[in-house]
């Protein structure tokens, strides 16, 4: 260990523990919580306007999949074409709850985190059980099984008249200790609640990838044999970890429907999933800071284009066809260049500032 | 009686269409490993080739519909060349995503034309009286594009059988190295597999623009039924995807004539397929004639 | 010291705010009005029409002074056919201070309808579905909904058919929207409406038809009710010429007749269906520009004004988001003319009170838009047309669903 816990000029890790740590340096660590303070400190300083606060909101909660999606196919290797799905269960879950109990009984108004924790344990529940045909699945055919669960869960819901055949379910509005939370503070009320969840996520996701739990992920990604030999079991692994990956779904989706306050189809549908893992794959897979710039990335792009849309709409009036086929050349164009230029996400970016900010303003 | 074998020459027909259109999906795995979930942009771009040279150009028909299968092979050809060339060797995510990113792309230049919000018919060119059998009856676009279709599946059996090409193909199919070292160019042939599939895809575009007229949201709706196709036949067979196209054709048919409406059920074709998909997943997943290769872990 | 400022902003604002007050009480004032409607993606066919209708008549009416020196600012954004985009875009209008709301399809207005009631804004939809105004005030249906035109379809059928009980079968889209009006035509039956509901179907995305068409005829179906979109409709037809189960004329024994409700008609069915789409019956509340009437040629004029090509120009949708803005238009006139603010409280009385003597006539429709706080569905008259020779053509007067009101 090096004897300056504050600043680090290079590795001086001398046992597993310190290579382990979150945080290499005090300095690290202060920024970080730092920065905590500044997400939890803006909107009191600032006044943001209801839809900036929705935007938001929602790659917040994007994140919230996507580091369920990234530990499921980044670290385990796992494609998912259903991660859309996954969320909808969640989202469905506390759909349930309304129908049965009323969009307005306690124990959705009052004891919604509870209800947002059993939603991403029901995710993991359906993620282990799409997850078993892993046991004698690989790659492409996996990656087309979550695929099919993907448009088998899009007909239960749009046929099932208890799930209101896809229109929307509605779920009231929450009570804090403040009393219920109204119009005015809904979207920054959600917003604190998110910012913890995706917290906590975050630690428990950078907690387990120092276990066993979490380098067996990795190991069965790399080379599932080898990790067969080493005495992990390949495919308890992958069934575990897409109920890991269900999980987070499955919070992100209880989230996503409080959010709106109801639940359609129309919100994980094949298009949604895709949509993660473009994602996943923007961010960077396999890495977790790639789960907050991803989401980060393709909404923020999605606004942008969705403006310049518009301004293209208002120049070339006469012709709309222009600015409708803006938002999936843009949105492809991003995949295949990132694909092709920077396979390894914006992660990388982030990775490459890192290291320079750490030697600056030496070169080496 | 003859509601049963109506619906058996309605899927026929379906299924023959599902057929070619798994063809050039098929084709693409064979040799290049790479599932394209672009294809039913292919599809609706090949359709809109052949519309537009027809009614705008004035070509007629029988020539656009050739013209516009030439166009396509090129234009897959590029596709190959301009984004999955550099993308051999990476892990499959990447390959899936960028074939969801050309989709996207593709989706993108589509609404640039006329095409992406309007919808067109083809003039009609054959009689519009069906040609009954009995009871059972087919319209003759329904007969040409079966017809259209075996054509297209006998030349591309002769064409893997016969032709040094084809034979080539076979062998990157086989063993790229193996290939390679007797001095097939790995990288043609794969740009080739493309552009065979593009033609395909095409062929499968116009038969289904006469069948349901061109709308953009049917066409490439196309794209994602072919999976449980190819699964059911065996990623990488050809004979596969004839008898599988055909089998979900019939499968779906049935479902429509006798499941629906009893029961409670509706619409059951649109899942079965994704169903079979699933179990055919779980007890054979290289399907009826797909090559033993995966692995159990 | 922020605080301060900001304060004293506002102490500026406010006194120049109340000067310019009273020096003009007639100073232009600019309304805005939010409209958040599928452009692209999935029924952009129907949304691109819609979306320059309303963009055309407020253009419009700032162009003939409707309003005197007033000007009406349409903020018009495209949500892609997706709830979670519409209520993005609600946000922002509301943000932006919008005094009237106008939606588009059935899934976002079911999804944001707590949203317009707790902000009690005035809201015309464009979908018709009749769920809408369950537990809700502030939507107003511009035309009569989905229930109300296939109940009103399915009376033109008992009137006209000879023989017993009429067979009908339901095509419909397979979602919200098109489930909607199912309920409601089974209860008009239970009301005694004399047809017999034999099946519904709910399309996928077939490629043929053949099977269900062949089931219908041998149960016997003589009428099919189709409430979807153009493009599963032409399918349809086609497949029912191929089949010969078509009707040539109405109720034709042993064959079938096809009739739809407003979003399956317009020249889109005929653009796709060609031939196949001879003798399909079709209710809406518009007029057509098929057909001479003022409020075609006015709408026909409006469209070469504004230089829309021949296709926006005939599409019934760009009547409809006429019709939409026209209600808009004329609510802001009425509370003006009455030297009430526009505000969302007013607005909603004045739209409430649009009945009996106050009724609406705009040009593009068959009959009158009346709202009142226990019917907020404008107009209640129907037309029918048929296809003949590959244009739509008026058969029959008008006439409005004697068992939608009994079962309301």
């Amino acid at each position: 260990m090096a004897v300056n816990r504050w600043l680090a000029t290079g590795n001086y890790f001398t046992s597993y523990r310190d290579e382990q740590r979150i945080f290499a340096t005090h300095l690290n660590r202060l920024f970080f919580f730092a920065f905590l303070c500044c997400l939890f400190v803006w909107p009191l300083l600032f006044e943001v306007s209801n839809k900036y606060m929705l935007v938001i909101d929602n790659i917040l909660i994007a994140i919230v999949a996507i580091i369920g999606l990234n530990l499921l196919t980044g670290f385990a290797g796992l494609i998912s074409i259903g991660h859309a799905a996954f969320v909808g269960v969640g989202a469905y879950c506390l759909a349930s709850f309304a129908r049965v109990i009323g969009d307005e009984h306690i124990l959705i108004t009052h004891a919604w985190p509870v209800m947002i924790i059993l939603s991403g344990l029901l995710g993991a529940v359906f993620g282990a059980f799409v997850g078993l045909p892993a046991l004698r699945l690989k790659h492409l055919y996996l990656a087309i099984a979550t695929l099919s669960f993907q448009m088998i869960f899009e007909w239960t819901i749009n046929s099932m008249t208890f799930f209101n055949q896809g229109q929307t379910i509605s779920v009231g509005r929450v009570f804090w200790f403040t009393g219920q939370v109204m119009r005015a503070d809904h979207y920054v009320f959600w917003y604190y609640v998110v910012l913890t969840v995706i917290i906590i996520c975050w630690f428990m996701a950078s907690n387990l990838l120092r276990t066993r739990y979490g380098r067996s992920l990795i190991a069965v990604r790399d080379n599932d044999r080898a990790a067969d030999a080493m005495g992990m079991h390949p495919g308890l692994t992958k069934v575990y970890a897409f109920a890991l990956g269900g999980f987070f779904a499955g919070v992100a989706g209880a989230l996503h429907a409080y959010l709106y306050r109801g639940v359609g189809i129309e919100s994980f549908t094949l298009h949604h999933s895709i949509s993660y893992l473009a994602m996943a794959i923007v961010g960077g897979l396999g890495t977790l800071n790639g789960s907050f710039w991803g989401p980060l990335a393709i909404r923020t792009l999605d606004l942008q284009v969705d403006n310049l849309a518009e301004k293209a709409g208002h120049i070339f009036s006469a012709n709309l066809s222009l600015a409708t086929a803006l938002r999936p050349l843009a949105f492809g164009l991003v995949i295949v260049l990132f694909l092709m230029f920077e396979p390894r996400g914006i992660a990388n970016w982030w990775r490459i500032v890192k290291s320079y900010t750490k030697l600056w303003p030496f070169k080496y | 009686m003859s509601y049963f074998l109506q619906l058996v020459v309605s899927g026929i027909v379906v299924g023959s269409i599902y057929a070619l259109s798994a063809l050039g999906f098929v084709l693409i795995y064979k040799s290049s490993r790479v599932i394209n979930l672009a294809h039913g942009q292919i599809i609706a771009s090949g359709c809109f080739i052949t519309y537009a040279l027809n009614v705008w150009v004035g070509i007629p028909i029988y020539l656009a519909f050739v013209l516009s299968l030439i166009i396509t092979f090129f234009l897959a050809m590029g596709v190959e060349r301009l984004f999955l060339r550099r993308l051999i060797g990476e892990p499959i995510i990447s390959v899936i995503m960028v074939t969801i990113g050309l989709m996207s792309i593709l989706d993108g230049i589509i609404y640039l034309t006329p095409f992406g919000a309007e919808n067109f018919s083809f003039p009609e060119f054959l009689p519009t009286t069906p040609i009954m059998m009995g009871d059972v009856s087919i319209s003759w676009t329904q007969l040409v594009g079966v017809i259209i279709t075996a054509l297209l599946i006998g030349g591309f059996s002769w064409f893997f059988k016969k032709t040094t090409i084809g034979i080539a193909k076979r062998a990157v199919a086989d063993d790229q190295l193996a290939a390679m070292s007797i001095g097939v160019s790995v990288p043609k042939v794969f740009g080739l597999a493309w552009a065979t599939a593009g033609l395909t895809a095409a062929a499968a575009g116009g038969i289904i623009g006469n069948i349901t007229g061109l709308n953009f949201d049917t066409l490439h709706a196309v794209g994602i039924t072919v999976f449980p196709v190819v699964i059911l036949g065996g990623l990488d067979s050809i004979l596969g995807a004839v008898v599988a196209g055909i089998i979900m054709g019939l499968i779906q048919q049935f479902a429509g004539g006798y499941l629906d409406g009893n029961w409670g059920l509706n619409s059951t074709a649109e899942v079965l397929p994704y169903i079979i998909l699933l179990i055919i997943l779980l007890i054979k997943p290289h399907g009826l004639f797909g090559t033993h290769e995966i692995e159990r872990v | 010291m922020k605080t301060n400022k900001k304060v004293l902003i506002c102490y500026i604002a406010a006194s120049f705010i109340l000067f310019a007050a009273a020096l003009q009480p007639a100073a232009a004032q600019t309304y805005k009005i939010g409209l958040s409607l599928a452009i692209t993606g999935p029924t952009s066919d129907a949304g691109v029409p819609y979306s320059k209708g309303v963009e055309d008549y407020f253009k419009y009416a700032n162009d003939m002074k409707l309003l005197g020196d007033d000007k009406l600012d349409c903020m018009i954004k495209d949500d892609a056919y997706k709830t979670d985009v519409t209520k993005r875009n609600f946000e922002e209008f509301l943000d932006q201070g919008i005094e009237l709301y106008l939606n588009y399809s059935t899934g976002s207005t079911l999804g944001l309808k707590k949203d317009f009631e707790e902000e009690k804004i005035p809201t015309l939809p464009a979908s018709f579905h009749a769920g809408n105004l369950d537990d809700s005030n502030y939507i107003f249906l511009p035309i009569v909904s989905y229930s109300g035109q296939l109940i009103g379809l399915a009376e033109y059928v008992t009137k006209m058919h000879q023989g017993e009980t009429p067979k009908v079968a339901m095509f419909i889209h397979p979602s919200a929207f098109g489930r909607g009006p199912v309920e409601d035509l089974k209860k008009a039956v239970e009301a005694g409406l004399n047809i017999e509901i034999v099946e519904v179907v709910e399309h996928g995305k077939d490629l043929d038809n053949t099977a269900m068409l062949k089931r219908l005829s041998s149960k016997g179906v003589q009428y099919v009710f189709c409430h979807t979109v153009q493009s599963p409709v032409a399918t349809m037809l086609k497949d029912a010429q191929r089949l010969d189960v078509a009707a040539s004329k109405f109720g034709e024994n042993g064959k079938m007749t096809f009739l739809g409700i407003h979003y399956t008609g317009g020249n889109d069915l005929i653009a796709l269906a060609g031939d196949a789409s001879e003798n399909f019956f079709w209710t809406t509340s518009y007029t057509l520009t098929s057909e001479d009437t003022d409020g075609a040629r006015i709408q026909l004029e409006m469209a070469k004004k504004y230089g829309r090509d021949d296709k926006i120009a005939n599409s019934h949708n760009y009547t409809n988001g006429i019709m939409v803005a026209q209600i808009a238009v004329e609510a802001i006139r009425r509370t003006k003319a009455k030297g009430k603010k526009i505000v969302r409280e007013n607005l909603y009385e004045e739209l409430n009170a649009m009945n009996g003597m106050n009724a609406f006539y705009p040009v593009t429709t068959v009959g009158p838009v009346t709202y009142s706080k226990t019917d907020r569905q404008g107009v209640d008259t129907l037309q029918l047309y048929k296809v003949k020779n590959g244009v739509f053509r008026s058969t029959g007067s008008t006439f409005t669903s004697e068992y939608y009101k009994k079962i309301q």
